[in-house]
């Protein structure tokens, strides 16, 4: 069996005296799409920033698209496209510009019809050589999901993709999901929206106080059975 | 509508200055606090007492010269703390915009935040020791106390004067074709004194200026009546001119600033892929510099207020060594001093790119050197117009200063926004980069750095010793340069970049 695309064994980070995240598992397989739900401050976003090469583990076994986050992180950060919870756009940046400066750094030839044809598709085509520091939330995060998805990379990690955007974004972040995985992707999502990640994914983690407390099928955690399960490992 | 507050809600307002100043106070750590205000009380205290020591001061020669020019000095006040002012929108922000919108702060708790923090502005610093400084050497020791008195109440005054004529400045640029309006006006104002002085007339004029008469009080060695009525007159004139600048305060926090729409709403034209990823990340960061309204705005003004003392004093080129230090010291407190806020939120995306953290480190660096010597190559290129041709060793000198106080101030800069970083949104011409007891700090640092170096080079330039110049230039630039990388070493370790990353992101 091929290794999982994330393997993530006993992770801890700590910010000084506060452990943001503490004993962490999580595997997920090319083609699967996990969820990783939680209340505020669960750990969930420290998660995504390891898996992403943004934030060193402080300690366990991080691994993305076969490589170590620690000792290989510019492979890690090749393999994955990551939508950061808080805006994670350059304020003075056009989308245009967000877009060349990837497409460099990513070494993507002949980039610009992608380019155009995902920023139509999220609605921003007619703004893409505007600063991004005029965008509404909604727009920000779509972008973001632009930036993240737009190179086909081996993991796509969302996290909070769905949150303030409009029936319209939140259905091309769908298509995105759902694009990626069918071409062999590893997706993580990261979001408080259970009904959402629920449509968005085949597996439902769910963190509590910075460790994980348990991971379902994502159909166990449909309708109101599944919210009474969500709240009881909430609590 | 009123303009502005009724009686009670004035005096809510100096309460709610209160508040605020408890509330930054709360979140600032106490060792660097007490530090910027103890280095603060000492150049100030430094600049009012050393110069009445020195040869000369008080007597009939140098000290009588430098008399004549003390009324242009305390006028020249007035026009830097209005430009100052006006170049941040009204003034800096007790609380920032962001933050400030949940809460009932109204304009004149604006207005009275922005005058407290006036002082923690470099050009604003530099030009009052400049004036302590010269009055000590003007009046000697004998009257020393009495005058410099009259000098910090011409301060306050002055500074009052500029918040209001900032205010209102900002309320016109606030209209329709204010921003034409306030560019036709400033434009008239530069031509104006420009005819003056190729026709001669500007030195009878500033001869007439009323800020004579504050002259004549300094000169009194004790407290006469004249000192009396002239340092309370000024004083009441300062109390009447802080209420008065509510009234524009209000009219401009009704306005929106045109400013930040008019750069959010611009379509910037695409350009071809840069060569390098290194060409690519410049270019970036150039426009994440440029398009930001406080940094064009401010970097105009600290520009302006050194060009304008260099073209009108007439400065030769030895003494010009002084100049690239402030404007690279104002240029490095517009943005530099926290330097990885550029990104702001995108902070956590870009560092998501597969890029070698060596490079994006030399990119900032690199643009934040670049923003700083166009500043000061602008400002030597206007200032020098009145210089004549520079002999060889006077450029040398200038470069050798140039490139010196660039390495200072971009060293020092990347210093502090690796281990100090804050979340700060750079997109009001009003923000600043760093909370303002730290920008005190920050701001004091700089121009005893710069200043210390530009007055070293001058030195060596009166005596002619581009030798000297040039070995004191490469052991500057060695230990400046050492800190640099030093800096950039600490760059490159992921824990470090993720505690930046995070802190500019929050």
């Amino acid at each position: 069996m091929a290794d999982p695309s994330v393997d993530v064994r006993a992770l801890s980070v700590h910010f000084g005296p506060v452990a943001a995240v503490d004993g962490v598992d999580l595997t997920a397989e090319a083609g699967q799409s996990a969820a990783l739900l939680g209340r505020n401050g669960a750990g969930k976003s420290t998660t995504m920033r390891v898996l992403a090469g943004v934030v060193p583990p402080t300690s366990g076994f991080v691994q993305v698209a076969g490589w170590d986050v620690r000792s290989h992180p510019l492979r890690v950060k090749q393999a994955v496209g990551y939508c950061p919870d808080v805006g994670g756009l350059v304020p003075r940046a056009t989308p245009w510009e967000h877009l060349q400066l990837a497409a460099r750094l990513r070494r993507m030839r002949d980039w610009q019809p992608r380019a155009r044809t995902m920023l139509e598709r999220f609605g921003l085509d007619e703004v893409a050589h505007r600063v991004t520091a005029g965008f509404s939330h909604g727009m920000g995060r779509r972008l973001s999901v632009v930036l993240a998805a737009w190179h086909d990379p081996e993991v796509l990690l969302l996290d909070e993709p769905f949150d303030g955007v409009d029936p319209i974004g939140v259905e091309a972040t769908l298509e995105v999901v759902s694009d990626a995985r069918a071409r062999g992707a590893c997706v993580i999502v990261s979001t408080h929206l259970r009904e959402l990640a629920v449509q968005a994914c085949t597996t439902v983690s769910v963190l509590r106080g910075g460790a994980r407390v348990a991971t379902v099928p994502a159909d166990e955690m449909l309708g109101e059975e599944g919210a009474r399960a969500y709240r009881g490992l909430l609590d | 509508m009123p303009t502005a507050a009724s009686s009670t809600d004035r005096w809510r307002a100096v309460a709610d200055v209160g508040h605020l100043v408890r509330f930054r106070v709360s979140s600032v750590r106490w060792g660097p606090l007490l530090a910027g205000a103890l280095l603060f009380g000492v150049l100030t205290v430094g600049a009012a007492v050393i110069p009445a020591h020195l040869d000369g001061a008080g007597g009939a020669g140098r000290a009588f010269d430098v008399t004549l020019l003390l009324p242009t000095v305390l006028a020249g006040f007035v026009l830097l703390a209005a430009v100052a002012a006006a170049s941040s929108a009204g003034g800096r922000e007790l609380l920032a915009r962001e933050p400030a919108a949940i809460h009932p702060i109204s304009p004149t708790t604006d207005h009275l935040g922005a005058l407290l923090l006036a002082p923690f502005n470099v050009a604003w610093l530099v030009q009052g020791w400049l004036l302590l400084g010269i009055t000590a050497f003007a009046v000697g020791l004998d009257g020393l106390v009495w005058a410099q008195a009259i000098a910090v109440a011409w301060i306050l005054t002055a500074t009052a004067l500029g918040q209001l004529l900032a205010w209102a400045l900002e309320a016109i640029r606030r209209t329709r074709h204010g921003i034409l309006a306030v560019r036709l006006a400033a434009l008239v104002l530069c031509a104006s004194v420009v005819a003056l002085h190729l026709t001669d007339r500007l030195v009878d004029l500033l001869d007439r200026l009323p800020t004579r008469w504050v002259l004549l009080a300094m000169l009194e060695e004790g407290p006469t009546l004249r000192w009396l009525v002239t340092l309370l007159g000024t004083l009441a004139v300062a109390i009447v001119l802080v209420v008065a600048g509510a009234y524009p305060a209000h009219l401009a926090a009704r306005r929106p600033s045109r400013d930040e729409a008019r750069v959010e709403a611009e379509s910037f034209r695409p350009r071809r892929d840069a060569a390098s990823d290194l060409g690519t990340l410049v270019r970036i960061d150039r426009g994440s510099v440029w398009r930001a309204v406080p940094m064009r705005r401010g970097l105009f003004v600290m520009a302006l207020g050194p060009t304008l003392v260099a073209l009108l004093g007439g400065l030769e080129w030895s003494m010009m060594t002084v100049l690239p230090g402030l404007v690279a010291a104002g240029g490095a407190l517009l943005y530099g001093v926290n330097a990885w806020s550029l990104d702001q939120r995108g902070a956590l995306w870009r560092e998501s790119l597969p890029v070698s953290p060596a490079v994006v480190f030399d990119a900032r660096a690199y643009v934040l050197a670049e923003f700083l010597v166009l500043a000061s190559l602008g400002t030597l290129v206007v200032a020098g117009l009145r210089a004549g041709i520079p002999s060889p060793t006077e450029v040398v000198l200038l470069l050798a200063t140039l490139v010196v106080v660039t390495v200072q101030v971009v060293g020092a800069a990347m210093r502090w926004s690796a281990s100090a970083p804050y979340a700060v949104d750079l997109r009001s011409a009003r923000s600043t980069p760093a909370p303002p007891a730290v920008m005190l700090t920050y701001a004091l640092t700089l121009a005893l750095t710069t200043t210390c170096t530009g007055i070293l080079f001058s030195a060596l330039a009166e005596l002619g010793r581009w030798d000297l110049a040039l070995l004191a230039a490469v052991a500057m630039l060695a230990w400046s340069a050492e800190r640099l990388l030093r800096t950039r070493r600490g760059w490159l370790d992921p824990a470090e970049r993720a505690r930046v990353v995070l802190a500019v992101s929050a």
